[in-house]
């Protein structure tokens, strides 16, 4: 596992080599991270930025807040869903997903012509039946 | 500068709120029923003060916590497995 993403000596927190590897699966794949890592920290050090997609536009995300307020590093972790990646410690052979595009039923392309209230729904019927 | 998503939740541009608000003349709080800013699965507390300092300069409302985007219990979402006290909370 290379570390030019990692502090390897730090004058508090002390040398990496100290600290205890384990090994998780993201999406299938296996990484490698160290003892204390959250999911987040050792997916980056690993390279991996994007934690999951939107779930309506597949539009990448990842980090965004850090500090576990905003959600939008939600992953799967050992089947329970909207686990923060920024705030959880990884574990040994812990099994972590990433969020996937979810189908869309409501996906309309006509919403700006449908009727917003009942008296437009009436109006446009009137409409219609005036054309015919 | 347009581009900017305010809601990261519901993918809510600046332009999308500036647009809405121009063109309904309307409140923070329909502003989120229309456009769904605030309203993703953060609970609006990432985007919620940004909506307001749109609406502060579109509209000119000042952010209140009579009617538009309160706060709702529970202030952080939590599993139902939480609320029966199955794990702890995290």
């Amino acid at each position: 596992m290379t570390n030019n993403r990692r502090i390897v000596d730090h004058p508090v927190l002390g040398k990496l080599s100290d600290r205890k590897e384990i090994t998780f699966t993201y999406d299938g794949q296996t990484y490698t991270g160290y003892e204390g890592d959250t999911i987040a920290s050792a997916l980056l050090a690993n390279g991996v930025r994007t934690l999951r997609v939107h779930e309506e536009s597949g539009k990448p995300r990842g980090i965004y807040c850090n500090i576990g307020h905003c959600f939008e590093c939600r992953v799967t972790v050992n089947n329970e869903t909207g686990v923060r990646a920024c705030l959880t410690e990884i574990k040994d052979q812990m099994v972590v997903e990433s969020g996937r595009v979810l189908p869309s039923p409501l996906a309309s392309t006509e919403h700006d012509t449908l009727p917003r209230t009942y008296a437009e729904f009436v109006k446009q019927q009137e409409e219609e039946k005036g054309e015919v | 500068m347009d581009h900017i998503t305010i809601c990261r939740c519901e993918e809510v541009t600046l332009e999308d709120i500036k647009n809405t608000a121009k063109k309904y003349q309307c409140s923070a709080r329909e502003i989120k029923l229309r456009t769904r800013a605030g309203m993703g699965y953060c609970g609006g507390r990432t985007c919620r003060p940004a909506v307001d300092a749109v609406m502060e300069q579109v509209t000119g409302e000042k952010p209140g916590h009579d009617i538009p985007l309160k706060v709702q219990p529970p202030v952080r979402p939590v599993s139902l497995a939480t609320l029966r006290g199955m794990q702890d909370d995290k």
